[in-house]
C-alpha cells in the first residue's frame, strides 16, 4: 500500500463507506470483526442501495449479508482480482483519464490481466465465469466503489502482493481518492493504527521513519539524545539500520529450538522475552513458540491477564506475571481504523496492584539507568530558530498529555503535527459536533474533521478524512498521491499530470515532496536567510515545520503530488504474481505458479519457501484446506474474553467446523472429539461442529482459545483462580509453516490439515 | 396520563448475530449462566441468499398469552404495555412458555430434582413489582433503566442499531424509512409484530 | 416392589442431574419452536393451549368442583344412603396386597387432586409460596402413585373387563336412584368401578407422563419426536391440554368413588381398610359375583 501510493492505511473512513454504491469484500468479516463498524455498510446498502459483494472461503456473517458472494479458494485473491481487470480492460470499464494522469504501471497489469480469462481464474479460485463476470460487471458500473479488506488477504506468503493488487484495482476503476471509494483496510484491534504509527514494528522507528542512518539522527535530535549514546546500544552501528526479527519468528532466534534455518543476529541468540499485552496464540506454530519458551533465560509478561505464554511453557524459573492495567485504568490517545485520533479518559484507578504500560517500562528504564533520557522528550521544544530546548521551568511532565505533544512535534511523516493532546480532547469532547457522514465538525468545531484524521499538517489544519482527494483544498484534508519513490524512472514522469491538481494549489498538476533544497523553485518564493537557517532538510525532519507552514500557504502538500505506482521495482514481484500457498491442495498449480526462492537472513532468520512447497505433495496426506478467523465474542487470543461468564457461554468450548458433508465422509457426528493433524507434525484436539458456512473441503477454526497443547490440559498452570472460564487448543499449534515475503506476517489464511475421529 | 405503547423491533437486514445484545441483557441484569432473557438465533445458517438473524425476547404482546394462561395470575400489564410478572407470585409452572409464540418465559432449575423455580424473562428493563431501583428488585428482576429515563440495554447496546425499542409509532416509522430506503421489500408488518402485536 | 422404587429413585436422580443443565428450549429447539408457532401447516397447539387455558379449562374445573357435589348433595337428600346389615357375615373382598397398593394410591390421590385444584385456582389462593408447595406436593406424590399404578393394573385385570352385567348396570345406574335394594347386576366390581378403573390406571399412567413432561421438560427430545411427530414446545403443550382433560375426567370419577365408597353406601369404605364387605352388600351390589361365590361355595 505504501510502496503504491504513500501510505499504507485506510484511505477513507468507515463513516465514508455510507456514500459508496459498490463495496467489496476481500478476506474480512466485519460483521464480526467490527460489528459496530458494519453499521455504516448497512446504512450503504438501505442508502444508496449499495451492493455488497463479498469475496470469503466462509461463507460468514458478513456475506449473510451480501448481495454476491463468492467461495473462493484461500490464497488466490490475485488471481480473482486480475479476472476482473481481465473482463474490466476487455470491456474498456476502466477510468482511461485517472490511470494516464495518476497511475504510472498500469500497461503491465493490462498484459498479466490478459492471461487470466475467466476460464483460467475459475480453475484456480473455484469461482465459476459466471459469477466472476456477474461480480465484476456490479462492481464496475457502480461506482464510486470501495474495496475493504483485513487479515484474509495480509496472512499469505503474497500478502504484499495481495495487498497491493488491491489497490491496482482500485486504481484501474478511478475509485481512489473520491467520497465513497478508497482501500478500506479494517483494523483489528482497538488502536492498532495507532501501534502501528509509533513504529511497534523491527524494522522502523515510529511514523514510519525507518532506520536509516539520517532517521536516527533526527530522533536523537528531537529526543534530546547524543546520537552517538543511541549507537553505543548496538553491538555496532551497522545494527542500527537493520531489521529485527518479528512477532512471528522470534522463536527462532532461541538457543536450543531446533531449527535448520540460519539466523543473523549478531552471533548471539535471544535470551530474554518481555511481552506487553500481546497474545502470542496468535502467531502460528505454536510448538515452535512454546520451545523457544522453555529454553528463553528470561520471560516478564505484562498484561491484565494471565498471558498464555506462562501457562504454553514448561519453565519453572524466572517467569514474570506483571499486573498491567487495562484501557478503562488509564488515559490517552488511541488511533482509530481511519487514522482519526481520540481521546481516552481514565475510568476508574488501577486496581489492586496493577500499573499502566508506560509505568512499567519508565520502572524498568530508571533500574537500566536511561529514565531521564527516556522522559527528556517530553519536556522539550521547538524554538523559534528551528532549535530544540527544554520547556524552560518545566521539571516533570504530565502524562500523557506531554507524551502526546512530544509525538505531535516529531512524527512529520503522517503529519501529526496538529495532534496536540488539548486539540484531540477537544475533539472527543464534543463528538455531537461531528457529522455522522462527512466527519466534518459544526458549531465551534467548523472547519475541522473528527479526531483530526492523519495527516494533520498543522495544529491548525482541519485533519484529512479521504487520502488522495484532488477535489478538496489540502487545508481542509485534500492531496495527491504521495512523492516518495523519484521524480521519474526509466524515463517515465512519476509525478501527476497537469490535469491533476489539487483544489486551491499554486502549482498546476504533480510536484516533488518539498525539501529545503527544492522549495523555493518549487512553490515560486524566495526564503530569508532567518528562513534557511531553521529549515531542516525536507519536511519529514523540519523540526521549525516551516516547510509544512509554507506548503499549507501556497495550497500544496509537503509530500508532493504524484503518480501512484503498480510496478514497485524493488520488490520481489514487480507487480503482483500469483504464486499457490507453500501448502497447496492444488499440486499441479503449485508448480505453475511457485512460490518465491527461500530468503535468507529475513529479519535475521533463514524463510523457506520454495523448499517447502515443493518438498512433497501435502495435498494427499492433509487433503482438508484450513482457516483460521475470529469469533464475534472473543478478541485475539481471547484471555480476557474468556475470563467473562457471558462471553464464554456463546462458545464454551474450541471448535473446529466443517460442512456436515465431509463429517460423513470422515465418519465424524456434529460434538464429536477430533483430531486435527498438520504438515508440521503437530496435532490438536478439537470439538467437530457441524457448518455449512464452510465449503465441503475446508474447516475453519477460531484462535481464541488457549490452555491445551496438543491434547494435553496444561490449565493447571494458570495461578489459583486465574483460570479462564473456558480453555482449548490454540488452532496456531496446527497451521502450517509459511510467510509472507516483505513482511514475514504468518500464512494462517490458507494451509492443509488432515482431521481424524479421536 | 396518555401511555404510549411500548415495543420490540429487530431489523433482520441489520441484524448480525454479534450477540451484543444477549451479552448486555446478561451483564446488566447479572443473570444466571443459561438463563437468556434475550436471545440471538440464525435461521438457514449458512445457505446463501437464506440466512438471517434476529435477536427475540418477551415481545410485551398484546393481550400477552403469558398473561392469559397464567395460574396464578403474577402477570401485569403497564399502561406502556410493558409485560411485567411477580416472581413472588409465580409458581414456575412453565404455562407461560407453552403460551408464548416466542420462547421467552425462562425458568432456572433451582429446586430438588431440577424443580423450576420462578419464571424469568425480558422486563424491558423496567424491573418488577417491588419498590422501584430498590435491592431487592434488583435482585429478582434486574436493572430498572426505564424508572431512570434510560434505554433498555440490549437496544442501546446493538451495534448496528437493528434492536430498536420505544413507542409504537416511532418505531413503526423507523421502520418505513429503512424499508422504502432500501428500495426494495414490501412495507408489510415488522418481523414477530403479526404475532406480537396485532390483537 | 424394592426394585421398582430403588429404579424410580435412580431414574428420578439422573433425570434431575441431566436436566440441571441448560434446556434445549432457550437453545438450538427455540427456532423452530418460534417459527412453528401459528403457522398453517403445525397443530396451533400454542394457540389452542392458550384458548383452553386462559378462557375454559378454569371454569370447567369450577364447574365439576361445583356441579359434581351437588348433584350428590341432592342424590343424598332425595334418594339417601344405602346401608346394608352389619351384623350378617363377611367376604373377605381384597387382600392386604391389594389394599397396601390401594392405600398408596388412595393416598397420593388425596394429596395431588386437592393440590391439583389449588394449582388450577392459583390465583385465588395469591399463587407465592402456598401454591409452590402445593406443586411440588403434586409432584412429589406422584412418585408412590407411579410406583403402584402398574401392581393395581395387574392384580384388577383380569375383573376388569366388560361384562354383559355392565351394560345393564349402566341402564340401571347401578341402581342408585332408586331406594330400593334389589339385586344389581355387577360381578366383583360393577361398571362405575370399572370405569373408575381403566382411568385411574390408563388415565393415571396418561397423567404421570404428561406430567412428568412438563416437569422435566427435556424428555429425549429425539425420541419423543420420532413417536408423535411434536416438536418439543408442542410435546408440552400437548401434555399440558391432555394433563387438564384427562383430569377433568380423574377428577370427576375421583369424586363419585369417594362419594360411593363414604357417603352412597354406609360403611362401604370399611372394605378396602378391613378387607371384607357386608355379605348383604355383596349380594345386592355384587349379584352376579355372589352367585359365583355361592356356587363356590365360598359363601
Amino acid at each position: 500500500m505504501a510502496n503504491t501510493w504513500g501510505y499504507g492505511a485506510m484511505t477513507n473512513s468507515m463513516n465514508d463507506i455510507q456514500n459508496s454504491k459498490a463495496i467489496i469484500i476481500f478476506g474480512a468479516n466485519p460483521a464480526v470483526n467490527h460489528p459496530v463498524g458494519f453499521q455504516h455498510l448497512l446504512k450503504a446498502k438501505e442508502r444508496n442501495n449499495a451492493q455488497l459483494i463479498v469475496i470469503d472461503p466462509r461463507f460468514t456473517k458478513t456475506a449473510a449479508k451480501a448481495d454476491y458472494y463468492a467461495q473462493i479458494r484461500p490464497g488466490t485473491d490475485i488471481p480473482f482480482m486480475y479476472g476482473m481487470l481481465n473482463i474490466i480492460f476487455k470491456n474498456g470499464w476502466e477510468d482511461k483519464e485517472f490511470i494516464d494522469a495518476r497511475v504510472y504501471g498500469m500497461e503491465d497489469i493490462r498484459a498479466e490481466a490478459a492471461k487470466w480469462t475467466p476460464e483460467v481464474v475459475a480453475d484456480v479460485t473455484g469461482v465459476s465465469v459466471e459469477k466472476l463476470i456477474q461480480i465484476t460487471t456490479v462492481y464496475a458500473k457502480n461506482r464510486p466503489g470501495t474495496l475493504i479488506w483485513a487479515m484474509g488477504l495480509t496472512q499469505h506468503t503474497i500478502g504484499t502482493s495481495n495487498t497491493r493488487m488491491a489497490p491496482i484495482l482500485q486504481l484501474a476503476l478511478g475509485n481512489m481518492g473520491k467520497a465513497g471509494g478508497g482501500t478500506n483496510i479494517l483494523r483489528g484491534h482497538d488502536n492498532v493504527q495507532g501501534a502501528t504509527d509509533m513504529g511497534c514494528l523491527s524494522d522502523s522507528l515510529p511514523g514510519y521513519y525507518g532506520l536509516a542512518e539520517g532517521s536516527w539522527k533526527y530522533f536523537a535530535k528531537s529526543w534530546g539524545v547524543d546520537f552517538e549514546y543511541l549507537e553505543k546500544q548496538f553491538k555496532d552501528k551497522s545494527w542500527m539500520s537493520k531489521n529485527g526479527f518479528t512477532l512471528a519468528r522470534w522463536w527462532a532466534g532461541v538457543e536450543g529450538v531446533k531449527n535448520d534455518e540460519a539466523i543473523d543476529n549478531a552471533g548471539t541468540h535471544l535470551k530474554a522475552l518481555v511481552v506487553l499485552g500481546n497474545g502470542i496464540t496468535s502467531i502460528a506454530q505454536q510448538a515452535k513458540v512454546k520451545e523457544a519458551l522453555d529454553h528463553l533465560d528470561l520471560i516478564v509478561l505484562a498484561d491484565p491477564f494471565v498471558n498464555e505464554a506462562a501457562v504454553l511453557t514448561d519453565k519453572k524459573d524466572n517467569v514474570f506475571l506483571l499486573p498491567a492495567a487495562t484501557q478503562f485504568e488509564t488515559s490517552g490517545l488511541v488511533v482509530a481504523t481511519n487514522r482519526s485520533a481520540q481521546w481516552r479518559y481514565k475510568v476508574v484507578e488501577p486496581l489492586y496492584e496493577s500499573k499502566p504500560d508506560q509505568e512499567i517500562m519508565f520502572e524498568l528504564a530508571k533500574r537500566l539507568g536511561f529514565y531521564d533520557l527516556y522522559v527528556k522528550g517530553m519536556m522539550m521544544e521547538e524554538t523559534k530558530d528551528g532549535k530544540l530546548q527544554m520547556i524552560p521551568g518545566k521539571t516533570t511532565f504530565i502524562w500523557p498529555e506531554d507524551a502526546c505533544n512530544e509525538i505531535a512535534r516529531i512524527v512529520k511523516t503522517i503529519g501529526l503535527t496538529g495532534w496536540t493532546a488539548e486539540r484531540v480532547k477537544k475533539h472527543t469532547d464534543n463528538w455531537h459536533m461531528f457529522d455522522e457522514l462527512t466527519l466534518e465538525g459544526t458549531g465551534p468545531m467548523k472547519g475541522e474533521y473528527y479526531g483530526l484524521p492523519w495527516p494533520c499538517w498543522t495544529k491548525t489544519h482541519s485533519g484529512s478524512p479521504n487520502l488522495y482527494d484532488t477535489s478538496k483544498p489540502v487545508s481542509m484534508g485534500g492531496m495527491g498521491f504521495r512523492n516518495n519513490f523519484g521524480l521519474e524512472k526509466d524515463g517515465v514522469n512519476l509525478l501527476a499530470e497537469k490535469s491533476v491538481t489539487v483544489i486551491g494549489s499554486k502549482i498546476q498538476g504533480g510536484h516533488a515532496e518539498i525539501t529545503k533544497d527544492n522549495i523555493e523553485k518549487v512553490l515560486g518564493i524566495t526564503l530569508s536567510e532567518e528562513e534557511k537557517a531553521m529549515m531542516g532538510a525536507n519536511w519529514k525532519v523540519d523540526n521549525s515545520n516551516l516547510i509544512v507552514q509554507k506548503c499549507m500557504e501556497a495550497g500544496i502538500a509537503p509530500y508532493g503530488n504524484a503518480k501512484a505506482r503498480a510496478i514497485v521495482w524493488n520488490f520481489p514481484d514487480k507487480i503482483p504474481m500469483h504464486r499457490e500457498p507453500l501448502h497447496s491442495p492444488r499440486p499441479d498449480l503449485a508448480t505453475k505458479y511457485p512460490a518465491y526462492a527461500d530468503k535468507a537472513n529475513h529479519f535475521r532468520v533463514m524463510t523457506k519457501y520454495i523448499s517447502v512447497q515443493s518438498a512433497k505433495d501435502y495435498s494427499k496426506e492433509f487433503p482438508v484446506n484450513l482457516v483460521t478467523g475470529r469469533l464475534v465474542n472473543l478478541n485475539g487470543a481471547g484471555v480476557e474474553n474468556r475470563a467473562s461468564k457471558y462471553l464464554t457461554a456463546l462458545t464454551p468450548e474450541m471448535f473446529i467446523s466443517f460442512n456436515p458433508d465431509l463429517g460423513a465422509s470422515l465418519g465424524v457426528k456434529n460434538g464429536d472429539m477430533v483430531w486435527v493433524h498438520s504438515p508440521e507434525g503437530t496435532k490438536i484436539k478439537v470439538k467437530a461442529k457441524y457448518s455449512h458456512s464452510v465449503a465441503p473441503n475446508m474447516a475453519f477454526m477460531p484462535f481464541h482459545f488457549a490452555g491445551h497443547f496438543q491434547g494435553e490440559d496444561r490449565t493447571a498452570n494458570f495461578p489459583a483462580g486465574t483460570k479462564p472460564y473456558a480453555n482449548g487448543e490454540s488452532a496456531n499449534t496446527v497451521t502450517n509453516y509459511g510467510y509472507d515475503i516483505i513482511t514475514q506476517i504468518p500464512e494462517t489464511k490458507g494451509g492443509l490439515c488432515r482431521i481424524e475421529k479421536a | 396520563m396518555d401511555y404510549a405503547r411500548m415495543k420490540f423491533y429487530c431489523d433482520e437486514h441489520r441484524c448480525i448475530e454479534c450477540d451484543g445484545c444477549s451479552v448486555a441483557c446478561a451483564e446488566a441484569h447479572e443473570l444466571p449462566v443459561g438463563i437468556s432473557r434475550r436471545k440471538v438465533v440464525t435461521i438457514n445458517e449458512g445457505i446463501e441468499g437464506k440466512e438471517f438473524s434476529t435477536s427475540i425476547a418477551c415481545m410485551h404482546c398484546t393481550d400477552a398469552p403469558c398473561e392469559q394462561v397464567c395460574p396464578v395470575d403474577c402477570f401485569y400489564i403497564r399502561e406502556d404495555g410493558i409485560v411485567l410478572h411477580d416472581k413472588d407470585k409465580c409458581i414456575g409452572c412453565g404455562y407461560c412458555l407453552y403460551a408464548c409464540p416466542f420462547g421467552a418465559p425462562q425458568f432456572p432449575r433451582d429446586g430438588a430434582f431440577g424443580a423450576k423455580g420462578a419464571m424469568d424473562k425480558c422486563t424491558m428493563c423496567a424491573g418488577g413489582p417491588l419498590e422501584t431501583n430498590s435491592k431487592h428488585e434488583r435482585e429478582l428482576y434486574g436493572q430498572n433503566r426505564i424508572a431512570e429515563g434510560k434505554v433498555p440495554v440490549c437496544a442501546a447496546m446493538c451495534s448496528t442499531k437493528a434492536l430498536l425499542v420505544g413507542d409504537a409509532e416511532s418505531i413503526a416509522n423507523i421502520y418505513r424509512t429503512r424499508v422504502s430506503a432500501r428500495g426494495h421489500g414490501t412495507v408489510g408488518v415488522p418481523y414477530g409484530w403479526d404475532k406480537a402485536y396485532t390483537k | 416392589m424394592k426394585k421398582i422404587v430403588y429404579f424410580f429413585i435412580a431414574t428420578l436422580a439422573l433425570a434431575s442431574v441431566a436436566y440441571a443443565a441448560e434446556s434445549q428450549i432457550w437453545g438450538e429447539m427455540r427456532i423452530p419452536n418460534i417459527l412453528g408457532y401459528g403457522q398453517e401447516q403445525s397443530l396451533k397447539l400454542g394457540e389452542f393451549f392458550t384458548l383452553w387455558q386462559g378462557h375454559y379449562i378454569t371454569t370447567i374445573f369450577l364447574g365439576i368442583l361445583i356441579l359434581i357435589p351437588t348433584v350428590f348433595g341432592i342424590h343424598y337428600l332425595i334418594i339417601g344412603p344405602k346401608t346394608f346389615s352389619h351384623e350378617g357375615k363377611k367376604i373377605l373382598a381384597f387382600s392386604l396386597y391389594s389394599r397396601i397398593v390401594h392405600q398408596i394410591a388412595a393416598i397420593s390421590f388425596i394429596v395431588i387432586v386437592p393440590t391439583g385444584f389449588i394449582m388450577v385456582f392459583g390465583s385465588f389462593f395469591g399463587g407465592g409460596e402456598f401454591v409452590r408447595i402445593c406443586k411440588d406436593l403434586h409432584g412429589v406424590f406422584t412418585i408412590p402413585f407411579a410406583i403402584v399404578v402398574i401392581p393395581m393394573f395387574l392384580m384388577w385385570v383380569k375383573d376388569m373387563f366388560i361384562h354383559l352385567d355392565d351394560i345393564k348396570w349402566l341402564i340401571i345406574v347401578g341402581g342408585y336412584l332408586s331406594k330400593v335394594k334389589n339385586p344389581v347386576p355387577a360381578g366383583r366390581f360393577n361398571a362405575g368401578q370399572k370405569t373408575w378403573y381403566w382411568l385411574a390406571t390408563l388415565g393415571g399412567i396418561v397423567m404421570i407422563a404428561t406430567g412428568a413432561t412438563m416437569f422435566f421438560m427435556d424428555f429425549d427430545i429425539a425420541m419423543v419426536k420420532n413417536i408423535t411427530g411434536l416438536s418439543q414446545i408442542d410435546t408440552l403443550r400437548a401434555a399440558a391440554i391432555l394433563h387438564n382433560l384427562v383430569g377433568f375426567a380423574v377428577v370427576i370419577l375421583f369424586f363419585v368413588h369417594i362419594y360411593m365408597a363414604v357417603f352412597a353406601i354406609k360403611g362401604a369404605v370399611q372394605s378396602i381398610i378391613t378387607g371384607y364387605m357386608e355379605e348383604e352388600e355383596v349380594k345386592i351390589l355384587h349379584s352376579s359375583w355372589y352367585r359365583k361365590l355361592k356356587k363356590q361355595g365360598k359363601v
